[in-house]
């Protein structure tokens, strides 16, 4: 096998879930992932040993995938959202083992584009405030205002997922009772 | 329960393992080997307009079936193209849900399906390991999950055979490390094919020697005036003499490396012992022609024919144009530095033939030897080293044994010279 199947080999489940985060569908992620591992190969030589190589690819990969959205013109960041908002963190009342994973994936996914960026990159993939405003050429506070905007939707979507499931757990309850 | 969300997305997303479809890597593999194609085209061009002779090769690329040897973990097929399932990595018991896209719905990735919860393990959280194959419809049971479920099943045992996991995973990320660092290494020397071609400036000395009795090979014919032989018993030996000249190095493959070149080789030998006299003799009993004008001749003993004679030795000086064919071969090392062994033969052509009397007094061209072939050939052997400075220079140096044949006239190869020389050079990569 050669290096570069074996290196694909190694890396491609990790980099392909990279991709399915940033892009709205299965093509589009394996679109991303061909690209990305072309220039993983161009620019191996960039890659200086310092860190791991996964961590590498893995920027990479943000890379391209920001590029796909760039090239569709989709992150639009406005310089009004510079403005002040509340540093604190955002909680949800769930219990995070009743909670699925595709449940949380399709609310990121439902989100705009470039709160679904910022949310990902920041917490996500554990970009800074300043990485992120220099992949995207944004300030840091549009970053932070986009942050906190994202996760206060989320935080909304999880919360009414809640409330319909009592409201369906309640009339199913009604319902049982009524039969009995 | 109140929770970070940072923290509840972080968590859950450990969770997230995908199996990456069929088709990606043959589509990376196509474009990079047009990547590479184009590349060797254009370098074959540019040097076909700069040199004479164009030895190359194209780049074998190893490819392996990878769909065939492979181990990966498959998702569950259910029914469309576009249907697969997302297994998590099992803590706790977790269910095994669908995760599709509908392409109807614009291609929108949306939440189609969900089982209901399940505390407790079902058949469909058991995923095998297996050789990847064509279809799509074979459950794998994972064995690391299996362990896991082991331990829920039996606690007694649960902290050794929880030690023996870890072992076993830490010997396989050890040994994931290494191959990682190997494929990258070679990925990396493959790369630096784009500077294919590498011109050495050649310099340096080399000392000359003859495999036969420590004679010369001036002295072969018996003279009929002169009973004594010349110059076969008188001792010769090689001298240090300067190589001078550039190579041309071409990279066929990762360890692979074509050479040629045209250097100028100079052979030294010099005869001791010898007389210069005023005697001129009838006839001319060795293979030295001597110029016109010269009024001496060399001879061995002091005195012939009571003329003056003076102490001298012979120097003999041969140079060859010399066209070296060679194959270079990567033992050790790595991109910055490594060491090749070296192998080939060479076209040589006779440059200069100069035969010099030297004595206490002066020096001076005598004359030359007659029994030198104009074409002859050697066999090279040897070892370099490379260090790269840069991407683009390198320093080369290398250490080479070469045996010459087809050199005289009249003598057989086991009269024929051999070199030992060391020459270095700063190269240019292109």
């Amino acid at each position: 096998m050669s290096a570069q199947a074996e290196i694909y080999k190694l890396f491609a489940d990790k980099l392909f879930r990279v991709c399915l985060k940033y892009s709205k569908n299965y093509q589009d992620a394996q679109d991303t992932l061909q690209d990305s591992f072309l220039m993983i190969f161009k620019d191996i030589k960039k890659f200086k040993h310092k860190g791991s190589f996964e961590g590498w690819a893995k920027r990479v990969t943000v890379n391209v995938a920001l590029q796909k959205f760039r090239d569709k013109s989709v992150l639009q960041f406005d310089a009004m959202e510079d403005s002040k908002f509340p540093e604190e963190d955002v909680f949800v009342d769930v219990d995070e083992k009743n909670i699925s994973l595709d449940f949380l994936l399709s609310l990121i996914k439902e989100l705009p584009p470039k709160y679904q960026v910022v949310f990902n990159l920041y917490v996500l993939d554990r970009y800074s405030h300043q990485e992120i405003s220099e992949l995207l050429k944004i300030s840091t506070g549009t970053s932070k205002s986009n942050l906190f905007r994202a996760r206060k939707l989320l935080q909304n979507k999880i919360n009414n997922s809640k409330i319909n499931n009592s409201k369906i757990n309640s009339y199913e309850n009604k319902h049982r009772q009524v039969i009995s | 329960m109140k929770i970070n969300i940072d923290k509840l997305f972080r968590n859950k997303i450990k969770e997230f393992k995908v199996t990456t479809p069929d088709g990606v890597w043959s589509a990376v593999e196509t474009k990079l080997k047009r990547r590479r194609m184009l590349r060797f085209f254009g370098v074959s061009f540019v040097s076909l307009m700069g040199f004479m002779f164009l030895f190359f090769q194209a780049e074998k690329i190893v490819t392996t079936d990878l769909q065939k040897n492979t181990t990966t973990k498959q998702l569950v097929k259910e029914d469309s193209a576009n249907k697969f399932s997302i297994v998590p990595e099992v803590k706790t018991p977790e269910k095994v849900s669908s995760f599709v896209s509908d392409k109807s719905k614009e291609g929108q990735l949306k939440l189609i399906s969900s089982p209901k919860n399940s505390s407790k393990l079902s058949s469909n959280f058991i995923i095998k390991e297996s050789i990847r194959e064509e279809s799509f419809q074979k459950v794998i049971t994972n064995t690391v999950v299996e362990k896991q479920l082991k331990k829920f099943d039996s606690p007694v045992n649960n902290l050794d055979s929880l030690k023996k996991i870890k072992k076993k995973d830490l010997k396989k990320k050890r040994k994931e490390l290494v191959k990682k660092n190997d494929a990258i290494d070679s990925i990396k020397f493959e790369k630096d094919k784009r500077k294919r071609w590498n011109i050495i400036p050649v310099l340096g000395v080399s000392n000359s020697g003859r495999f036969s009795k420590n004679t010369t090979t001036l002295g072969s014919q018996r003279a009929v005036t002169y009973p004594e032989k010349y110059f076969d018993d008188n001792q010769s030996s090689g001298l240090i003499s300067n190589i001078l000249g550039f190579n041309v190095v071409f990279r066929a493959t990762n360890r692979i490396s074509i050479q040629t070149g045209i250097i100028s080789k100079e052979l030294r030998f010099i005869t001791e012992g010898l007389f210069l006299t005023e005697f001129i003799p009838d006839v001319n009993p060795t293979n030295i022609v001597y110029n016109p004008g010269v009024e001496v001749r060399f001879t061995n003993t002091p005195e012939i024919g009571g003329a003056y004679s003076e102490s001298t030795s012979l120097t003999q000086t041969i140079v060859y144009m010399e066209m070296p064919f060679e194959l270079k071969y990567r033992m050790f090392g790595n991109l910055k530095f490594n060491t090749n062994f070296v192998g080939g033969f060479s076209f040589l052509y006779l440059n200069k033939n100069e035969i010099q009397a030297k004595s206490n007094l002066l020096s001076r061209s005598i004359g030359k030897a007659d029994n030198i072939l104009t074409t002859s050939l050697s066999v090279n052997l040897g070892l370099d080293i490379e260090y790269h400075l840069s991407k683009r220079l390198v320093f080369n140096s290398a250490f080479m044994f070469k045996k010459h044949y087809n050199t005289y006239l009249n003598y057989g190869n086991e009269a024929a010279p051999y070199t030992i020389g060391m020459h270095a050079g700063i190269g240019y990569k292109f």
